[in-house]
């Protein structure tokens, strides 16, 4: 099965992306710099190392997990495994009703 | 992967998927429903000044509410989604799991994890923090369970080649953070830090626990199996994709929008929010891409009761979004802060998604599971209708209260006046209680019914029958 979707639905989907991304940089971004200035001039401030360094570590898996799976080619076709996971589907339900006949 | 190489590459059924393991854990699921729904009423009873247990230190609602939100997250919620993963990993990656012996261990460990809590909470051993409650001789334990359900399902999955349905990525990512997650919370705060950054760290962990333990478990399962039962695939599995990445990078950024207004510093408390608010559109993927799906098959909410089930979670989803975008503002925060809101909010995405997703997929696949039809399709409508009316009355019931309760605090009204005008609401809740309660005994009675007319069932009975 080829994947068929409309140039329109990709066109929402990057947006949607972006709409995400930005202002989760944002949010991100302001958190760090103020982390920054905190560290070097507030010791009041310090405890916020816990959380963002919980995060950064966090994020740093999930970086290279992102890396691995562009690098492994998982979204050559993005589509695809929509289709393949239904058409599995399909042949383990009927081998399943062979079995029991 | 062509019919021939699957027909010879791929276990057969019963060598793929454990099938049994998948009905104990359903059933256990139930039983802790049961139980924490319990402990729901004790503690509604309560506040109306009619707690039939008063001066029984062992039944004092203080710690039935423990044993109420842990037996859901940890009963309801865990048995619910182990049930599941036995079930789809195996069918998405055509692999069994790692061991099956290693399997039933673990349902018998995680059993007794969530009944030495139960245990421990009743008598007094909880640990402070929301959610982390379990007694600090059980962590360990629930650790070393989750690491072992980590590697049982992860084996098959990391096996793949090639690309990945969105459901395993869910699901690979949940084995990690839940994992991590549960060593923060009940690690971190008990051990290594204190006062504000502790609070700090249980804002990450109670927010966490929702957002990576149980969304991602509760959004691949829906990415599973409302193709499966719509017959068509998702509307977009590039938006899924979005949705999954979105989550990984955005969510645990947000864990400290539970303490606006604290000694916390305000660059924190803002860039929560922000991401709030982001996080917000990462929901809006999978909503979008479950209408998406559902468009052009309407028809199916009537007659495909599951369907159902999948689409009134993702109203009430839908719901809670909005109510998250109101109540991550400062603004909203000091009207609804410590509140019936938060209440009734917890309530919507805790039974209102999650538990209506999980008992679709339990009434989708219990008649597969026990090789015959439900034995009442009408009592799988009750079961529906009692749960979804009972839910939306209580946590409609409990929004209104927690904004009258919070318009009588900046009132600067006494105490005692917002508990007086929160009768009527706690009232109510209660007689949605029984609604939803009721749905469930006949739920049971259906399933018990079920049983009774079930192949697997007159096999059991004819090998008992069956002379030495």
């Amino acid at each position: 099965m080829q994947s068929n979707t409309p140039r329109s639905d990709w066109r929402f989907t990057v947006i949607l992306a972006f709409t995400i991304l930005l202002p989760c940089l944002y949010g991100f971004g302001g958190k760090f710099i103020e982390f920054i200035h905190i560290f070097r001039g507030n010791t009041d401030g310090m405890f916020a190392v816990t959380p963002i360094v919980n995060y950064l570590l966090a994020s740093l898996g999930f970086f290279c997990m992102l890396a691995w799976a562009t690098m492994r080619g998982m979204f050559h076709d993005i589509e695809a495994p929509k289709n393949t996971f239904l058409e599995t589907e399909e042949w383990l339900d009927h081998r399943e009703t062979e079995t029991a006949r | 992967m062509t019919n021939e190489s699957l027909t010879r590459d791929v276990p057969p059924n019963r060598a793929l998927i454990e099938e049994r393991l998948v009905v104990w854990y359903f059933l256990a699921s139930i039983a802790y429903l049961f139980i924490s729904m319990l402990g729901g009423f004790l503690m509604a009873f309560q506040l109306i000044r009619h707690n039939p247990f008063n001066g029984i230190e062992l039944l004092s609602p203080g710690r039935w509410r423990m044993i109420h939100t842990n037996a859901i997250a940890y009963g309801f919620l865990a048995n619910a989604f182990l049930g599941n993963l036995h079930w789809i990993v195996p069918r998405l990656t055509l692999r069994p799991v790692f061991s099956r012996t290693l399997s039933y261990l673990i349902f018998a460990a995680w059993q007794l994890v969530v009944l030495s809590t139960a245990g421990g909470i009743l008598m007094g051993e909880a640990q402070g923090l929301e959610w982390g409650e379990t007694p600090v001789w059980i962590d360990p334990v629930a650790q070393l369970g989750l690491g072992l359900v980590a590697v049982n399902f992860m084996a098959p999955i990391l096996k793949i080649k090639g690309p990945m349905y969105v459901t395993l990525w869910y699901f690979l990512a949940a084995f990690v953070w839940t994992f991590l997650t549960y060593a923060m919370g009940n690690f971190v705060p008990q051990y290594f830090v204190c006062g504000t950054s502790a609070g700090a760290v249980g804002g990450l962990f109670i927010h966490d626990l929702v957002g990576l333990f149980v969304t991602p478990l509760g959004w691949g399962s829906m990415y599973f199996f409302v193709p499966i039962l719509l017959r068509k695939p998702i509307w977009s599995h590039g938006m899924s994709m979005v949705g999954f990445w979105g989550l990984a990078f955005f969510y645990p950024l947000q864990g400290i929008h539970h303490f606006l207004y604290t000694p916390i510093p305000m660059f924190l408390q803002y860039g929560a929010i922000v991401s709030t608010i982001a996080v917000e559109m990462v929901v809006l993927t999978v909503i979008v891409n479950f209408f998406g799906t559902l468009k052009g098959s309407s028809r199916a909410l009537a007659t495909n009761l599951p369907i159902r089930w999948f689409f009134t979670g993702m109203v009430f989803y839908a719901i809670t979004c909005a109510q998250c975008a109101l109540q991550t503002t400062l603004t909203f925060q000091a009207l609804i802060h410590f509140s019936d809101w938060v209440v009734g909010h917890a309530h919507l995405v805790m039974f209102g998604v999650f538990g209506q997703w999980l008992l679709g997929v339990m009434t989708y696949l219990f008649p597969r599971l026990l090789k015959t039809e439900w034995a009442s399709p009408k009592l799988c409508e009750w079961h529906f209708w009692l749960s979804s009316v009972g839910l939306f009355t209580m946590a409609l019931d409990l929004t209104l209260a927690g904004l009258f309760q919070g318009w009588s605090w900046a009132a600067l009204q006494p105490w005692d006046a917002s508990v007086e005008i929160s009768q009527p609401f706690w009232i109510v809740r209660i007689f949605a209680g029984i609604a939803m309660f009721a749905g469930q005994v006949l739920f049971c009675v259906n399933l018990w019914k079920t049983w009774q007319q079930s192949p697997l069932n007159k096999a059991s009975l004819k090998s008992e029958a069956l002379p030495a």
